[in-house]
C-alpha cells in the first residue's frame, strides 16, 4: 500500500522538535559528563609494567590445580609421603600425592598454620596457642598460649624442636616436643645485634634448613633473616623494591618455603608473586608472576591488606604448591625441563 | 445529572501559547522556590570527600574552581605503618630509599619524610605544596594501609553551591556533611 506524504500540523511539528531536542540534549550532557569523568589522569600512579612478568624469568609451569576444601584458606604444609596439609576455615585437611582427600580435623576455631612430622604428628597453630594431633587426627595435647597478643602464623619442626612464628609478639618461639617454651628468638636486642622483627600485617613465617639455621621473613624490613636455634642473628638478605628482584609494598615477603637444596621460595602480596632465590639471596627466577593471581592482586587494598596473600610449600621432588588465599586455589608448579 | 458535552473546538494557537507561558512561569516559580528553600536548609552544610569512595582519579587537582585546589592530602598518623618503603612517598621503583627528588612520587614534593627510629619514618603533608592529585593516596592505598587520603580543607573551600569537582567525581565520593562535622576522617586500622 502506498503511503501518502502528509504535512504535520504546526503544533505537532513543534512538540516533536522540542522532544527530539530534549532527548539529544540529555544524551549530549550525559556523554559530556561521562567523558569528563573518564578523562585521563595526568597524575596516575602507574605500575602496569610491574604487573607483567618477563616470560624469560618464569621457570615453572602449572601441572595441576584444585580448590581448597573450605573457605578462608590460610596456610599449606607438606607432611610425610608428600601429603599436603591445608589449613582452611575451622579445618585441617590432608590431601595425598594423587590429590585424594584424606584426614580432616574439625576445630573449634580457625586453623592458622601447621607443621607435620615424619611420623604424621601434626602441630597445629591456632590464633594464640598450639595443639598437637597424632597421624589419625586424635588430639594429643593443647599447649599453653604464649601471651595475650599471640597470633601464630607460621610453624616448623625439627627432630627435637617445634618453632612457631608469633606475629602478634614479633618473636619466634622455640618449644621442645613436650610443649615447653625453651627460647624466644629474634626479639630486638642491641647487645646481641638483633634488629627485631617488623610485622605490619599478620604474615610471619619460619622454616628450618638442613644446615640447622632458621630462615625467618622480616616483612617490615623487606628481607629474610637467618638465626641459630639459640637465637643468634647470623645474617640477612633482601631489598625493598617493586621490581622483580626485590620485595614490594609495605611488608614483604609474607611467607616462605625451602627447596630441597636450600634455595628459598618467597611469597608476596600487593604484587602477588612467588619467586625463587639462591641460598645466598640472589634472585634466581619466578615461579608464578602477578598476572597469575589477578583476583589476589585486587584483594589487597586499604580496607584490608590482610585479605590478599599467597603461601607456598615444597615437596621432596621439588614441586612447589602455591595457595592463593583469595581464591582458595592450590596450584602445583613443576620446574620446566 | 446532566453531563456537559466536551467541546470539540480545536485549541487555538493563542490558547496554546498562553497555556505554555503559564506552565513555564509556574515551573520557573517552582524552581526558584526550590532553590531558595534548598539554600535555606543547606546553610550549615559543606562538601566533603568520603575517603572510602574516593577513586584517586586526579580530578581534585584539576577541577576545583580555585587556582590551587581546596582538596589536600591528609594523613591518619594513627593508621600509618611509618614504613621505610612508603609507597605513598616513593616512586614504584626508586633508585634508593632516600629523599632525593627523583625517588619521590609527589609531583610537588609535598611530603616530608623524617627519621623516627630504625626502621620507622614519619610522613607529613605540606599543605602549601599539596595540590590534591592523590598520587600518594593511590600508592598508599594500593600497597600500604591507606593512611593517606583526600579531604576538602574548609579554610580554603569557597563552598560552591555545585562543587565543580563533585560534578565530575567518578566515584561519587563528594557529599554534603554538617558544617559542625566537616571532615570524614579515617580513624580505624584494618588489622
Amino acid at each position: 500500500m502506498k503511503r501518502e506524504f502528509q504535512l504535520a500540523s504546526r503544533r505537532k511539528f513543534f512538540s516533536q522538535t522540542a522532544g527530539a531536542m530534549a532527548i539529544l540534549g540529555a544524551i549530549a550532557l550525559q556523554r559530556g559528563q561521562a567523558a569528563e569523568k573518564a578523562a585521563t589522569n595526568p597524575f596516575a600512579y602507574d605500575v602496569s609494567h610491574l604487573q607483567k612478568t618477563d616470560p624469560k624469568l618464569i621457570t615453572y609451569e602449572e601441572t595441576a590445580r584444585w580448590k581448597a576444601p573450605h573457605a578462608e584458606a590460610k596456610r599449606i604444609a607438606i607432611g610425610p609421603e608428600d601429603t599436603l596439609y591445608l589449613c582452611s576455615g575451622n579445618y585441617l585437611t590432608a590431601r595425598n600425592r594423587s590429590g585424594d582427600r584424606g584426614l580432616e580435623i574439625a576445630l573449634a576455631e580457625p586453623s592458622r598454620c601447621c607443621a607435620v612430622e615424619k611420623d604424621g604428628t601434626i602441630y597445629l597453630g591456632l590464633r594464640d596457642h598450639i595443639e598437637v594431633f597424632d597421624a589419625k587426627g586424635q588430639r594429643k595435647a593443647t599447649w599453653d598460649s604464649p601471651g595475650k597478643k599471640s597470633w601464630i602464623t607460621g610453624m616448623a619442626t625439627t627432630e627435637n624442636e617445634v618453632y612457631a612464628a608469633d606475629a602478634g609478639n614479633r618473636v619466634i618461639l622455640r618449644y621442645d616436643k613436650s610443649g615447653k617454651l625453651v627460647r624466644r628468638i629474634g626479639e630486638k636486642d642491641k647487645e646481641r645485634n638483633i634488629p627485631g622483627f617488623i610485622i605490619p600485617s599478620p604474615f610471619f613465617d619460619v622454616e628450618v634448613s638442613r644446615d640447622g639455621l632458621l630462615r625467618v621473613n622480616n616483612p617490615g624490613r623487606h628481607r629474610m633473616e637467618l638465626y641459630t636455634a639459640d637465637g643468634d642473628f647470623e645474617g640477612s638478605w633482601g631489598s625493598a623494591s617493586m621490581g622483580i628482584k626485590g620485595f614490594c609494598g609495605c611488608c614483604n615477603p609474607i611467607n616462605l618455603a625451602l627447596l630441597p637444596d636450600g634455595r628459598f621460595v618467597t611469597c608476596e602480596k600487593g604484587l602477588p608473586r612467588v619467586k625463587v632465590y639462591r641460598t645466598d639471596g640472589q634472585f634466581e627466577s619466578v615461579v608464578a608472576g602477578v598476572e597469575s593471581f589477578v583476583a589476589n592482586g585486587k584483594a589487597c587494598g586499604p580496607s584490608d591488606c590482610t585479605a590478599g596473600g599467597l603461601d607456598a610449600a615444597v615437596d621432596a621432588q621439588g614441586r612447589i604448591y602455591i595457595l592463593d588465599l583469595v581464591t582458595g586455589d592450590v596450584r602445583v608448579m613443576k620446574h620446566r625441563a | 445529572m446532566n453531563e456537559q458535552p466536551k467541546s470539540d473546538r480545536p485549541t487555538t494557537r493563542r490558547t496554546f501559547l498562553r497555556n505554555g507561558a503559564r506552565i513555564a512561569a509556574m515551573t520557573g516559580l517552582g524552581a526558584l522556590a526550590g532553590v531558595v528553600a534548598n539554600r535555606s536548609t543547606a546553610e550549615g552544610w559543606v562538601w566533603q570527600i568520603d575517603p572510602q569512595k574516593c577513586l584517586r582519579c586526579g580530578n581534585c587537582a584539576t577541577k576545583c574552581v580555585l587556582e590551587q585546589s581546596a582538596v589536600k592530602c591528609v594523613h591518619a598518623f594513627a593508621m600509618c605503618g611509618y614504613c621505610n618503603l612508603c609507597t605513598g612517598y616513593f616512586e614504584p621503583e626508586p633508585n634508593a630509599l632516600t629523599t632525593a627528588a627523583e625517588n619521590q612520587l609527589c609531583p610537588t614534593g609535598a611530603i616530608q619524610r623524617s627519621f623516627i627510629e630504625d626502621p620507622y619514618y614519619e610522613y607529613k603533608i605540606d599543605e602549601q605544596l599539596c595540590i590534591g592529585c592523590a598520587k600518594c593516596v593511590e600508592g598508599c592505598s594500593r600497597f600500604g594501609n591507606g593512611s593517606l587520603f583526600l579531604q576538602i580543607r574548609h579554610d580554603r573551600c569557597v563552598h560552591c553551591n555545585e562543587c565543580a569537582i563533585a560534578r565530575t567525581c567518578p566515584g561519587d565520593a563528594f557529599r554534603r556533611v554538617p558544617a559542625s562535622q566537616p571532615y570524614l576522617l579515617k580513624t580505624t586500622h584494618a588489622h
